[in-house]
């Protein structure tokens, strides 16, 4: 069978919001992260890091060091660079710069963070304690702070990097100039979105054992990748792949940062293999703010040409990624305009586009993936233009959308970059929205607070999303990758079954999730299925990441379980007396279908398998436990869209975000519970980064918001309760006509809450197009409004 | 105030979770370091060690603390509750129940401490609205979540009867 078959999936516990079966765990405190692990003899680790954007090391001395007490051994870049070269990233396109991160810096720092030197010590303390004592001398180099210093290109952030350009390309190239000339009007707008953090509440860590007399090595991260990781580490430490095992603890949220391979990780493993004894690396929050990738930078100039009619005629998009200074692993500096170009046109009708990006090298950490990844600053711009147009066309946001998105006569519909959508509910979003904002009253509402001096206002924002990331995705994406992931499902000898799967949980309740399909896919109770994962011992895979749980996760479960349902029905069948095609796997057990007396429970089912040879018919395979990859044929697209009403306070630039409306297609819903989950964290997120998070570097590139007291996560004083609402609308490519959705509302909620303060700030000209939107920024823009 | 050397080590005398805990520990260990490695509590979780996530929550003589701001020799003589001490044997106490109903967590690593600032509130004034709620728990950071589900866990009404009971008790 091909990779991408969809089996057959009764529904059943699939659609219930069952409670999440790791909470008990997590609410008592008995979970274990990575910080709570302790091996014997186990080491701490620490790095020193440089204070320089862009510097050369011309001394380093580390002999105080290493004679403190406690303190087992210090390494400079030196030192590691005989093990390894770093961290080697590019992908295959013709002209596209690669570079490597060296594990430890030699020679030349190239952003403020990157690791100069690491102590392994007896206790965290003793190691921090260490590090002041390494005597560093740094000769500054030129510092290519920003864009536009980086297309001066008088200094170069990285010597590897020929005039800061990493890469150029134009994804799609129509004619869109007569287009332009001819429409009746055009909105354009020049965005600049910030750098922000993905910041889980955990931070970064790893803990490495290394056993020389087996050749074992055991490496412990709180990572979202764990199969890549072990390929990675094996490939960059050139240690053989079958002697690594990659476990991941339970991981306090990730978010896309905790989809990397990190140079720390490689430095950890190297020094257990050195040293010969377990060591532990917990990042604090500095470090995370420095050097835990960035996300999000992009500067973007579009341009929307509209007919009379406010029919979308053409977009023309030019997005710059501010890089930083490597190539990230495994994504490299593509992850931002690359991945947002390609669906630029969105769920529109926009038949001619001209997409444009550049991603340039600057002297900053480099820039990684965050949930909603490549999308959100493009969304922003889009439906904030969007907006604007029906403002000046005098018509409602909702009515310009409605005239504008590919409606179910037009599937299967190609669009301007080459995307097929087959179904989708994008004008049923918009309906439902306008519902769920009452929009009439809301103007109303709108026209009697200016009138007592406040200003409300409503932002809009409708997206498609590319879920459960396969290889047809990732092309798509101009990614020549090729995915693989797989589970696998075993029927165990008293009937219970057992999953394990590559598919690693950092909050999204896999455990229970996976059991739902488990369940569904061969006919038990949820409570009798545990899902494991989080070892490379177990299962191959890319990771939890791009909205992949729930698509690989039943693509995968789905396919083991039919071989396993395959060997069931067989034995079922020769006991039962009848073909295996008449057995029907349900209520915990086989029964032959249309009598259901004649029946067996799973436990007499297995136990014949295992334990009973004279129950089997002849040439009988009694294996049952299977494991099967999943790569969906096609793009799975899931949609929605989000509301935002917000109340700017114009003396002292404070924004309320007042009310909040989610709409949700993800077909078919595994646990709306879970669902609802996703949607509220990621409408949380979406407030924090265009309105509070700010990664801000100064003129020499030192980041100067390395502390949560200057880089400001989202309150529940921030965050409204959020109304939501779902349409169903299944996929055939994957079982049980699952979609991803992990991302949606990073992807399209931070439009929505621009568009709700450039909708309550209209009345003032004002149409703020840099981002966080903070009470200076409002008071900058009030202060330059045209009148 | 009595002077130690730097690396000398202190004894601490304290009660964690109706237990007495001695242990010995240097001057500037934080609480939360000593609790979770002096006494290998490790459910109280570290995020950021400047007191401005929350996750480190724990209650002191009955009141919220930030375990990271507090030094690990300040515990001497407290009562120190942890999450470790709020279920019953096998079971959860009203609150956690209401915590996995609402699906008021994710990941889990900011739980601990919201389930502190959320028991303390409740000790104060069983029947919060949801605005009271708001206020008392922002300074709990959660990146999963989104918060309103944290906020439907504390309005429960079944966690509004049992802490009406803590309250009486």
């Amino acid at each position: 069978m091909s990779k991408d078959q969809v089996v057959e999936i009764r529904k059943q516990a699939i659609g219930q919001s069952v409670p999440n079966k790791e909470s008990a765990t997590l609410l008592t405190g008995r979970a274990e992260y990575i910080a709570d692990i302790s091996l014997p003899g186990m080491l701490h680790a620490a790095f020193v890091r440089s204070p320089f954007a862009h510097a050369k090391i011309t001394h380093i001395d580390v002999s105080a060091a290493s004679d403190m007490a406690g303190v087992e051994l210090v390494w400079t870049g030196a030192d590691v660079l005989i093990h390894t070269p770093g961290i080697t990233s590019s992908v295959d396109r013709e002209g596209f710069v690669p570079t490597t991160q060296p594990a430890i810096a030699h020679d030349i720092v190239r952003f403020v963070g990157e690791t100069v030197a690491v102590v392994v010590a007896t206790s965290r303390q003793i190691a921090e304690d260490a590090l002041e004592l390494i005597d560093i001398d740094y000769e500054e180099l030129p510092v290519v702070a920003n864009i536009e210093q980086a297309h001066a290109a008088t200094a170069l952030a990285n010597e590897a990097v020929p005039n800061n350009v990493y890469f150029r390309n134009t994804r799609v190239n129509h004619e869109v100039d007569d287009a332009f000339s001819n429409a009746a009007l055009v909105v354009d707008g020049v965005f600049h979105n910030n750098r922000v953090s993905a910041a889980p509440i955990e931070t970064r860590g790893c803990i490495a054992q290394h056993e020389w007399t087996s050749g074992l090595t055991t490496f412990w991260s709180a990572t979202q990748m764990p199969g890549i990781l072990r390929t990675m580490l094996a490939m960059f430490l050139q240690i053989p792949e079958q002697t690594i095992e990659v476990i991941t603890p339970q991981v306090g949220g990730g978010f896309g940062q905790k989809a990397h391979v990190f140079p720390e990780e490689l430095t950890v493993c190297l020094l257990a293999r050195e040293i010969g004894r377990p060591i532990s690396w917990i990042e604090d929050r500095q470090e995370n703010l420095l050097s835990a990738t960035h996300a999000k930078h992009q500067l973007n100039s579009m341009a929307l040409a509209i007919d009379e009619a406010g029919k979308f005629l053409a977009i023309k998009h030019h997005s710059t990624t501010d890089g930083g200074a490597y190539n990230c692993l495994p994504w490299t500096v593509g992850v931002e305009s690359e991945c947002g170009a390609p669906i630029v046109t969105s769920t529109y009708k926009i038949e001619l586009a001209r997409a444009e990006t550049i991603e340039v090298a600057t002297n900053k950490c480099p820039i990684g993936s965050y949930r909603g990844v490549g999308y959100t600053a493009g969304h922003i711009a889009r439906e904030n233009l969007i907006d604007r147009a029906a403002r000046k066309l005098k018509i409602s946001p909702f009515e310009i959308r409605r005239r504008n998105v590919l409606l179910s006569e037009d599937f299967p519909y190609t669009n301007a970059t080459g995307l097929i959508t087959r179904e989708g509910t994008f004008l049923e979003t918009v309906n439902t929205l306008e519902r769920m904002v009452d929009y009439d009253s809301f103007r109303q509402r709108q026209t009697a607070a200016r009138a007592e001096g406040k200003y409300l206002g409503l932002g809009l924002s409708i997206f498609n999303e590319v879920t459960g990331m396969g290889t047809r995705a990732l092309n798509f994406l101009d990614l020549p990758i090729t995915t693989h992931d797989t589970s696998t499902v075993r029927v165990d000898p008293t009937g219970t079954v057992t999953v394990t799967t590559s598919l690693v949980s950092a909050g999204q309740s896999h455990a229970t999730t996976l059991a739902q399909v488990a369940a569904d896919a061969l006919g038990v109770p949820v409570d009798n299925v545990v899902v494991r994962s989080g070892s490379t011992a177990n299962t191959q895979g890319l990771g939890t990441w791009a909205s992949r749980g729930a698509v690989i996760g039943a693509g995968s479960i789905g396919r083991a379980a039919d071989v396993v349902r395959e060997k069931i029905k067989q034995i079922a069948g020769h006991m039962l007396e009848v073909s295996p095609a008449d057995i029907e796997l349900a209520d915990n057990g086989v029964r032959v279908a249309g009598v259901p007396t004649r029946s067996m429970t799973m436990a007499e089912v297995a136990g014949a398998i295992y334990f009973a040879e004279a129950a089997h018919p002849e040439n009988f395979d009694p294996t049952l436990e299977a494991t099967a990859t999943f790569d969906p044929a096609d793009l799975v697209l899931a949609n929605g869209g989000h509301a935002a009403i917000a109340e700017v306070d114009i003396d002292t630039g404070i924004v309320r975000i007042e009310k909040f409306f989610a709409v949700e297609d993800c077909g078919q819903m595994i646990n709306p519970m879970v669902v609802e989950g996703q949607i509220r964290g990621g409408i949380a997120q979406a407030i924090g980064s265009c309105m509070l998070e700010d990664l801000v570097h100064d003129e020499n590139g030192q980041l100067t918001t390395t502390t949560l007291m200057d880089y400001l996560l989202p309150t529940s004083m921030d965050v409204p309760d959020i109304e939501i609402e779902h349409l169903e609308t299944p996929t055939d490519l994957v079982p049980g006509g699952i979609k991803g959705m992990g991302e949606s509302a990073m992807i399209s909620a931070p439009a929505a809450v621009v568009g709700a303060v450039n909708d309550a700030l209209a009345c003032c000209n004002i149409f703020i197009q840099q981002y966080p939107i903070s009470p200076e920024r409002i008071f900058q823009e009030l202060q330059n409004a045209p009148n | 105030m009595k002077r130690v050397a730097e690396d000398e080590l202190i004894q601490v005398r304290t009660t964690v979770n109706g237990r007495s805990y001695t242990f010995s520990t240097e001057a500037r260990v934080n609480l939360a370091d000593a609790l979770r490695y002096e006494l290998g509590l490790l459910g109280t979780k570290v995020g950021c060690e400047h007191g401005v996530c929350g996750a480190c929550t724990i209650l002191v003589d009955g009141k919220s603390a930030r375990a990271c701001l507090m030094l690990g020799v300040q515990a001497e003589g407290r009562d120190i509750s942890t999450i470790e001490g709020w279920a019953t044997g096998k079971e959860l106490n009203p609150l956690q129940e209401s915590f996995r109903r609402h699906h008021a967590l994710q990941c889990g690593f900011c739980t601990s401490g919201f389930l502190a600032t959320a028991t303390e509130l409740l000790r104060e004034n069983p029947t919060p609205t949801r605005e009271e709620v708001r206020e008392r728990i922002s300074g709990n950071l959660c990146r999963c979540t989104g918060y309103e589900t944290i906020v439907d866990a504390i309005c429960d009404p079944e966690v509004a009867a049992f802490a009406r009971g803590e309250q009486s008790a």
